[in-house]
């Protein structure tokens, strides 16, 4: 029988997109759960290719967003998705997820503060894939859409770091047009492996042609939306490494 | 036991319209910025209860902390203090109560949260629309303070 890629997502108080985000890596061919931060040790980390903190408001936003999060993260577990990602593991952020991340120190430097205008936005973005061999993004077009839904989403940086992770691809995704005031118009960042991946738009809220605002809106021939072709650009690289292990 | 005060103000982040925090429109202009300030109550190491506030509560990248008690904005016509009622359920203040479990060097004796709200505008305009459009007195206690220090309200 074929062994299927393992996702784990770790659920905050407040987390609310799990559910979705389990059911969009399991329709991309993963399999899933969903485990509560009280439950979660070293070693249950172990069991899973992928990690995935997926959107929603952990512990209420409070003090900012994602910062008690990471303060759970680090006391019950230490560096240990640093030591996941370094054993060849992947890690997804998205959302809130990408928040928790980024004050994790798994990505580049910077923060994710409340929008230019002061006020939470809920709706379609056009985005710019800006790396081509990205395991997240590679079975992505150029140009795509995803909903976002966010009051903290706007990216800033320390002076110069934000055109610098420009130059140098991890800067992964950009919106086509200021959304929120993020700098550059970032998006979505990786690290330098690559390994990891943070996003502001919630690719599980766009699996399929009828999640798409345009109802006359066509994507593959299966029907697939660009939030799939997300989560199966990280199946299909993760299934070829498992290919390759030995036993 | 020792007491500091550290208010918290985003970096990038500049002086809003107030007609933000309002039912209805103002009939002058008006200005506000928004800043949130933590007092501890502790026991220990100054040193170490002025490390959690920075490592805990404040954004390496867009926050700066001020520990002076003084505003951290100048030129203002009065601020809004709000927080949680005494006795009232303040989930926010219990997340940061439980992150502080294990940190070394001293320990929370009491924490209080205060959000603040300065308000720039010409004399005209008074802070009780203010009071009551945002606080609310189910669950909040609140004061104003004049550009003067003095508190009015």
């Amino acid at each position: 029988m074929e062994k299927r890629p393992h996702a784990l997502l770790l659920k905050f108080p407040g987390t609310n997109c799990d559910a979705e985000t389990s059911r969009a890596l399991e329709e991309a061919g993963f399999s899933s759960e969903i485990l509560p931060i009280a439950c979660v040790d070293e070693k249950s980390l172990g069991s899973a290719q992928l990690i995935v903190l997926s959107g929603g408001f952990s512990y209420g936003d409070y003090v900012m967003a994602g910062r008690l999060a990471q303060l759970e993260i680090e006391r019950r577990v230490g560096d240990a998705l640093m030591k996941f990602r370094d054993g060849g593991g992947y890690l997804l952020g998205i959302c809130n997820g990408f928040q928790i991340l980024t004050k994790l120190g798994l990505l580049p430097e910077g923060s994710l503060i409340n929008n230019t205008s002061g006020r939470f936005i809920c709706r379609w973005v056009r985005l710019e894939r800006r790396v081509d061999d990205n395991p997240f993004l590679s079975g992505l077009p150029d140009n795509f859409e995803l909903p976002i839904a966010h009051a903290e989403g706007r990216f800033v940086a320390p002076d110069g770091a934000a055109d610098k992770y420009m130059d140098e691809g991890l800067a992964a995704l950009v919106y086509s047009e200021d959304v929120n005031g993020s700098t550059n118009r970032i998006a979505g960042l990786t690290d330098r492996s690559g390994r990891v991946l943070g996003l502001m738009p919630h690719p599980e809220r766009f699996l399929w042609d009828s999640h798409h605002y345009d109802q006359d809106w066509r994507g593959d021939s299966d029907g697939k939306g660009s939030g799939y072709q997300m989560f199966k650009s990280i199946h299909n690289t993760i299934s070829g490494e498992m290919a390759h292990e030995p036993g | 036991m020792e007491k500091i005060s550290a208010e918290v103000i985003g970096k990038f982040e500049s002086e809003g319209d107030a007609n933000k925090l309002v039912y209805a429109p103002l009939s002058v202009p008006a200005k506000y910025r928004r800043t949130r300030i933590y007092m501890l109550e502790y026991e220990g190491d100054l040193g170490s209860a002025k490390d959690f506030v920075k490592r805990s509560l404040v954004d390496d990248y867009a926050d700066d902390v001020f520990f002076t008690g003084e505003p951290a904005v100048e030129d203002f016509s009065f601020y809004i203090d709000y927080g949680m009622k005494p006795g009232a359920l303040d989930l926010e203040k219990e997340a940061i109560l439980s992150s502080h479990k294990g940190t070394e060097g001293f320990s929370i004796v009491a924490l209080e949260l205060v959000q603040r709200i300065y308000i720039f505008s010409d004399p005209s305009i008074t802070s009780d629309r203010f009071v009551r459009d945002v606080c609310n007195p189910a669950i909040h206690v609140w004061s104003v303070t004049d550009s003067n220090g003095r508190k009015v309200a």
